[in-house]
């Protein structure tokens, strides 16, 4: 069978074009990487081969009709479980969502798929998005695909997995604190949160509906642009999303960073070295900036003064909403429901003890704790007040810069059950990626290299303006072909091998 | 409870009494926050998206004209227009809100700081015994023309924010949750946009609370926010009420009234209310702060949850909508939009109309009372204004109380009455054959035109037809003609009623009485 794993979103859609494969060969090259590697990695809670199926036959019909194919033609995409899409299960990876069938489309998704793309099927995550190793799945984890013994970063791990491990060419995930990012560099994938507003958020199930955003995950940063091209734009259905004009994002990449005024942030929180990663890794933005200099960038250094109260900001206002969002879960509408309620207090309460799993109880614990009279000031308010000054923060460091750079997270991927014991050892992942949601801005994670003492991915990240997807994607296409990752993991190479591909 | 028991209770205690006014916005045509049509009833849970249902990932998108209509709500009341607003998240869980959480307003409201004026006379004014000393600022100010007086009544905030569902519990006795099986909820009315409005605790009487809600339904539908039906619930009245002491100035433990599905029920639960307090504070008892429903077939009110409840609704700035922020040239120029309001029609229909007080005053509060009467005095003339007004407060408004309709389900259309009042005034009916054409009009639809002709109905007036008629009546009654020739003029009305039948109901009586008098003279 054809094994187009290693061909990007372009070479797919150009390949249709020219007629040398089909879509429905695209997508039978997706389920046959899945059928031999989705055993061991788990990155998809349920396959969707049915409408997979008729995607592919509606490009190839068209093709055959004449048509140029459309952007994403025939792209094996995963999407996150907490999308919603008409003929699968949305789940959230929560129990009490375990028989919920969608009744409508998330428009993100819609928009991905009216591009041509292929729904191959929906990507594991930590239940609702809590966590940042998808442990917290209800169904079980996903495993990092360079490593099996190590987690592939969360919440939308399975996303993560999907990509790194070739099974589609591009997945969607959520970032509500680095849920995108994160897992896209401890999986060595390409993972972009676009502005907060620049993607319709209708049909994501809810998490901190203030810091929200979906984006997508590739190889490539250039496959990540067209997945933004496809996805970006006002809806009708979000009030948040903004009227602001969306550009052609794939046309920026390649276009070089001269000129371009690129800060290193030097004052990110201080973290402990858990597996003495830490020095690499901030290395890792030091080669960073010399590289940008090389490449006719002006580099200098840049602080972001209130960004340290970030993480504990974050644990307020994320719970907050989350407390509030997750409200409708209670077994009345839909969604599993405690059998033989003795009234209605009783069945909301044992729906939600049993429907939902130890992190969310925790993540709704704290949110409403913060919001109850006589601590609303001092937790809510106050957080409110540090997320307007790290607003300031970066508004003021774009004034002098385009692109602002940190490492992705302050460690590579690490070991299942390691940092489950410890909830702030495992919030401590987001404390670079959680000051951009609180602010809004865009930012996207790039494979920086492996980690010499794991031989795991690390990943850069790279800070854009205010709808600046353009720019950011730009610097972030310089980076990456400076750097020459091979996002094939070795081991994915090895396991197709033993299992019989080609 | 006897109507002199309220008096004599007011004259020891003071009331005190504020209301909680829900009124639906039913000139949007579709929901707070998504496109789901807005209407009474319907099959249960058919008018539901995934918005309206909570459905996981779905978000609310503002209804932009739902907060048009509350800011001009704001304007009509006097009220302050917030420059900036926002929706904020009312968190509790009940089976009738899909997202166990009302999105509503807290502390930025749409509109605040409003008054209304009432007027309060008839008997209404013997609940009321200390406007003597009150000065006009607030508070009632002496009205002495017709004995009654004039109030004026905070707006504390106007608020904007989602009705809930509804829910039917099965297996209970009358629908209540007492006893019942289970319970169905139907969300058809979920996501309905409901304004809030919050008066000033400045109400002191149940006729002052009755005289305020009505009020403001006018106001309400002379803006067309609302059709405003207290029987469909889309005008909802909830009352605050607490008790003191005359001359304490502290307040007393207040019980929130619900249930009150017409103005007559808001008046009598409030007055049951002020009743029941007092005696119970006469017998060495104390208020309790609880909910209490009336129940208007018993005509009691009786506490709804035993303990009032402790809640802490958590709320905070919805963060699915950005904060809304209004220019103040653009709010001048809504204000522009505002209809004429009923006080001003009053006085425009007892200048310009010469209508009585009285009637004026029936005719603006209720808007489609005051369409309706000008479009038939424009039919009319303006000459004709006091007729048309008679004939709407006699024989229209009976007939709507005895069918129980709305004055735009009669037949009788403005321009149809316009033209009956027309023939009266022309002499070509009288106004007795008229009363016979308006029962036919209401029962038939048919222009009076064509009644009277169909009924051979017209009005004789000539002179030589009607003495050739009263000629045949002298001439068959010779006793009754000698006695009145004797001086017993009272057969005066025998003869009429004579020459009356021989017409068949069509001679003009003031020219048969004429031509009477002139011939029995001779």
């Amino acid at each position: 069978m054809l094994d187009l794993s290693a061909l990007s979103a372009r070479e797919v859609r150009d390949g249709i074009a020219a007629g040398e494969f089909s879509a429905r060969e695209a997508a039978e090259s997706a389920y046959a990487r899945i059928e031999a590697l989705d055993g061991d990695v788990h990155a998809f809670l349920q396959l969707t081969p049915e409408l997979a199926f008729a995607a592919a036959e509606r490009v190839d019909a068209a093709r055959a009709a004449g048509e140029d194919p459309p952007p994403l033609a025939g792209v094996p995409v995963g999407i996150k479980d907490n999308m919603n899409l008409i003929g699968t299960r949305t789940t959230c990876g929560s129990r009490i969502l375990g028989n919920y069938k969608s009744v409508y489309d998330c428009t993100a998704v819609r928009r991905l798929l009216d591009a041509g793309a292929l729904p191959i099927g929906k990507c594991n995550m930590d239940e609702f998005a809590f966590g940042s190793s998808t442990e917290n799945s209800a169904y079980g984890p996903t495993r990092n695909p360079w490593d099996l013994e190590r987690v592939p970063g969360g919440s939308s791990g399975g996303s993560a997995a999907s990509v790194a491990a070739g099974m589609v060419t591009l997945s969607l995930g959520s970032d509500t604190g680095g849920s995108i990012r994160q897992p896209g560099a401890l999986t060595g994938t390409v993972g972009l949160k676009p502005t907060y507003g620049r993607v319709s958020r209708y049909g994501v199930v809810a998490f901190g509906s203030s810091l929200d955003q979906i984006g997508p995950f590739g190889t490539s940063v250039a496959d990540v642009a067209l997945a933004l091209d496809a996805i970006a734009g006002a809806d009708t259905m979000d009030a948040t999303s903004s009227p602001e004009p969306v550009e052609r994002y794939s046309a920026a990449v390649g276009l070089g960073v001269q000129g371009l005024r690129v800060g290193i942030v030097r004052d990110m929180p201080g973290v402990p070295d858990t597996d003495g990663c830490l020095n690499e890794i901030a290395h890792v933005v030091d080669r960073a900036a010399e590289t940008f200099a090389a490449l006719g960038a002006e580099v200098g250094d840049v602080t972001l003064p209130s960004a340290r109260h970030g993480l504990a900001a974050y644990y307020i206002i994320g719970p907050a909403e989350a407390s509030s969002n997750l409200a409708r879960f209670d077994g009345i509408r839909y969604g599993v429901r405690a059998e033989d309620p003795t009234d209605v207090l009783d069945l909301y309460m044992r729906s939600r003890a049993e429907g939902f799993g130890p992190e969310t109880i925790r993540r709704i614990m704290l949110g409403t704790y913060a919001l109850s009279a006589g601590y609303y000031d001092a937790y809510y308010g106050q957080a409110q007040k540090a997320r307007t000054r790290i607003i300031e923060d970066f508004r003021a460091a774009f004034e002098h810069y385009d692109v602002l750079l940190t490492p992705t997270t302050p460690e590579v991927a690490f070991r299942f059950g390691e940092k489950a014991a410890d909830p702030y050892m495992m919030y401590l992942n987001d404390v670079y990626t959680i000051p951009v949601n609180l602010a809004g801005n865009c930012a996207v994670s790039v494979p920086a290299g492996l980690c010499s003492s794991t031989g795991m991915p690390m990943g850069l990240q790279l800070i854009g303006d205010y709808f600046a997807e353009s720019t950011l994607l730009r610097a972030a296409a310089a980076y990456e072909q400076a750097v020459h990752f091979d996002p094939v993991p070795p081991l994915v190479r090895s396991l197709v091998g033993a299992k019989g591909g080609e | 409870m006897p109507k002199d028991r309220l008096a004599e209770v007011l004259e020891r205690y003071e009331a005190v009494i504020g209301l909680e006014i829900h009124t639906e916005v039913t000139a949007t045509n579709t929901k707070m926050f998504c496109g789901c049509p807005v209407a009474f009833g319907g099959e249960p849970n058919t008018r539901v998206c995934p918005v309206c249902l909570g459905m996981p990932g779905a978000l609310p998108v503002p209804n932009e004209a739902a907060i048009e209509w509350t800011l001009l709500a704001g304007l009509a009341t006097n009220c302050d227009i917030a420059l900036w607003s926002q929706f904020h998240r009312k968190q509790y869980f009940y089976p009738d809100m899909p997202k166990d959480y009302q999105i509503s307003q807290y502390d930025l409201p749409f509109a605040s700081g409003g008054a209304l004026e009432v007027e309060v006379d008839g008997e209404g004014v013997a609940q009321r015994i200390d406007f003597g000393g009150a000065v006009a600022a607030v508070g009632p100010e002496a009205h002495p023309e017709d004995g009654g007086y004039r109030a004026t009544i905070g707006i504390t905030r106007i608020h904007l924010e989602e009705d809930t569902g509804k829910m039917i519990h099965v297996g209970g006795s009358e629908g209540r949750i007492a006893g019942a099986t289970h319970s169905l909820v139907d969300f058809n009315r979920a996501g309905t946009p409901l304004m809030e409005l919050v008066s000033e605790p400045d109400i002191r009487t149940p006729e002052e609370a009755r005289r305020f809600a009505q009020k403001l339904r006018s106001i309400w539908l002379a803006l067309g926010v609302s059709d405003c039906s207290m029987e469909e619930g889309s005008m909802r009245v909830d009352g605050n009420v607490s008790i003191r002491p005359r001359g304490e100035t502290e307040l007393g433990t207040k019980s929130e009234v619900k249930n009150m599905n017409s103005f007559k029920a808001l008046h009598d639960a409030l007055a049951y209310e002020i009743v029941r307090q007092a005696e119970l504070l006469d017998t060495g008892g104390r208020v309790v702060q609880e909910t209490r429903h009336w129940d208007a077939g018993a005509r009691r009110t009786s506490a709804l949850r035993s303990k009032e409840e402790a809640h802490d609704y958590r709320y905070f700035p919805e963060p699915d909508m950005v904060p809304f922020r209004f220019e103040p040239a653009w709010i001048a120029s809504l204000a522009e939009k505002l209809p004429e309001l009923p006080d001003a029609r009053r006085e425009r229909y007892t200048t310009d109309f010469d209508l009585p007080k009285h009637d004026a005053s029936m005719l603006s509060a209720d808007f489609a009372l005051a369409c309706y009467f000008e479009d038939a005095v424009a039919l009319a003339g303006v000459d004709r204004a006091k007729q048309i007004a008679n004939w709407m407060l006699g024989e229209l408004a009976a007939l709507l109380n005895a069918e129980a309709i709305e004055i735009g389900d009669t037949r009788v259309t403005p321009a149809m009455l316009a033209e009956m009042v027309g023939l009266i005034e022309e002499g070509a009916i009288s106004g007795k054959q008229a009363k016979e054409v308006f029962a036919d009009m209401a029962a038939t639809g048919d222009a009076p035109g064509a009644i009277v002709a169909a009924r051979g109905m017209k009005q004789v007036s000539d002179t030589d037809a009607i003495e050739s008629v009263v000629h045949g009546v002298l001439e068959a009654n010779p006793n009754e003609v000698a006695s009145y020739r004797a001086g017993k003029t009272g057969v005066m009305g025998f003869f009429v009623g004579a020459v009356m039948r021989e017409m068949r109901g069509q001679g003009n009586p003031q020219v048969i009485n004429e031509v009477l008098r002139r011939m029995l003279g001779g």
